[in-house]
């Protein structure tokens, strides 16, 4: 990790230097060694706050689309990181030309809050980034468990026992929108949820409303997720988003034969059809 | 009392919803259960539509649109194909009953069909039960 954040610094530095670019997305110190925050240096003094470590978990994809369009901007993209732009350049929230994507190979992040490592499990399961423009470190093997193999429990369930456990997740739902902050693509202004007219959802928190929101809001990541479990990590009630994230993934994969954020060509299901879709999809 | 099922039909104005207009016209019987909504393509159904339904107290949703390659605007049922495909997996996951959400494609001249699938589609439904999950939450069960 200390080398990715030697090589970072420096590429950051040259990229400032030379005018490349105008900003460099990554991450500084926090209030402890445990939290790093994300970063946005756009001079050369700013470089050598920039750190690197098993802690900077952050989707810092989320922070692109804040800028202008046409602002040059270089980004420290982990597996997901680079994921996450695919889908933004797929969606022309970003051009591609005006990225300068540093990408980080790493495994073994671990999740501040709860101390533990972040693996397949619990996503974070692409280790190295699918697009870059400069690799920081050697690409790692990628590995063959499923990222799916953990929704084997719920998916065995029965109707009313799945209902049962997302009842007793979404009733604790605060609604503080930290999910949808923290994600990459949750990029609409308005979102939904903050809407009047219609008013797809209450506002206050309760099991209905919360429901409303979040089902929603996995719909409108079907095809799009790109598993970096920002999500879930962000909740403060420790809601476990990224399960039905990876289900819907899983249903897209197994449906439409395509996972995100793979290809910058390409276009999210969702957005596209073939002729010859089975109905057998709709039973 | 027989358990009366609620049940929100949405079909595009120009196959399904003249279809259940052929139906009535030819004076065919189906059940009232269904209350129709008219859209002017099933692509025009935003999933949330689904979602609200239940929560306010659907028991059972039925989409109807044109047959795969005869929309009226070419392409909107094949987006609306894989749409309400995600929407009924979302469904399912979160623990409503797949069997309370339908999408047929009824033509316009398939007025004994749209009857036919009411009637089914209201057994079904019946036979499930009142949907007591997502209404309860709300309190419109």
């Amino acid at each position: 990790m200390k080398g990715i954040e030697k090589r970072l610094r420096e590429e950051a530095k040259i990229l400032l230097d030379a005018g490349t670019v105008s900003v460099v997305l990554a991450f500084r110190d926090g209030h402890n060694e445990y939290c790093p925050v994300p970063f946005a240096a756009r001079d050369v003094s700013d470089v050598d706050a920039i750190v690197f470590n098993e802690y900077c978990t952050h989707n810092l994809a989320r922070y692109v689309t804040e800028y202008d369009p046409g602002t040059k901007i270089a980004i420290a993209a982990k597996g997901a990181d680079s994921r996450a732009l695919v889908v933004l350049i797929q969606e022309e929230k970003v051009k591609r030309d005006d990225l300068v994507i540093l990408g980080i190979p790493c495994a073994g992040m671990k999740d501040a809050r709860r101390g533990t490592v972040i693996d397949e499990t619990t996503t974070g399961g692409t280790l190295n980034p699918v697009i870059y423009d400069i690799l920081l470190a050697d690409p790692l093997p990628e590995t063959d468990t499923s990222p799916y193999g953990v929704l084997a429990d719920l998916e065995s369930q029965g109707h009313d026992a799945r209902w049962g456990f997302w009842q007793r997740e979404m009733s604790r739902c605060i609604r503080c929108y930290a999910c949808r902050n923290a994600c990459p693509l949750c990029y609409c202004d308005p979102c939904f949820v903050d809407q009047n007219a219609p008013r797809w959802a209450d506002k206050s928190p309760s099991l209905a409303s919360n429901l409303m929101f979040h089902l929603t809001r996995f719909y409108h990541l079907a095809g799009r997720c790109v598993d970096c479990g920002d999500c879930s990590r962000a909740c403060p009630m420790n809601i476990p988003l990224y399960l039905f994230h990876k289900k819907v993934a899983k249903e897209c994969e197994e449906m439409f034969g395509q996972v995100a954020g793979m290809d910058p060509e390409g276009k999210p299901v969702m957005v596209d059809f073939k002729v010859d879709d089975s109905d057998e999809i709709l039973i | 009392m027989a358990f009366d099922p609620t049940i929100l039909g949405i079909a595009c104005n120009w196959c399904t919803y003249t279809g259940a207009d052929l139906a009535g016209t030819t004076r065919i019987q189906y059940p009232h259960n269904v209350r129709v909504a008219r859209v002017m393509c099933s692509s025009r159904i935003n999933p949330a539509f689904i979602f609200r339904a239940f929560e306010l107290g659907a028991d059972g949703v039925l989409v109807g649109g044109c047959h795969p390659g005869d929309c009226h605007y070419s392409t909107g049922n094949l987006y609306a194909r894989r749409r309400l495909a995600v929407t009924k997996k979302i469904l399912d996951f979160a623990g409503i009953e797949p069997g309370r959400f339908k999408i047929a494609w009824i033509s316009a001249s398939e007025g004994h069909i749209f009857a036919e699938t009411v009637s089914a589609f209201t057994e079904e439904v019946r036979a499930l039960g009142p949907q007591t999950k997502f209404a309860v939450a709300k309190g419109n069960d």
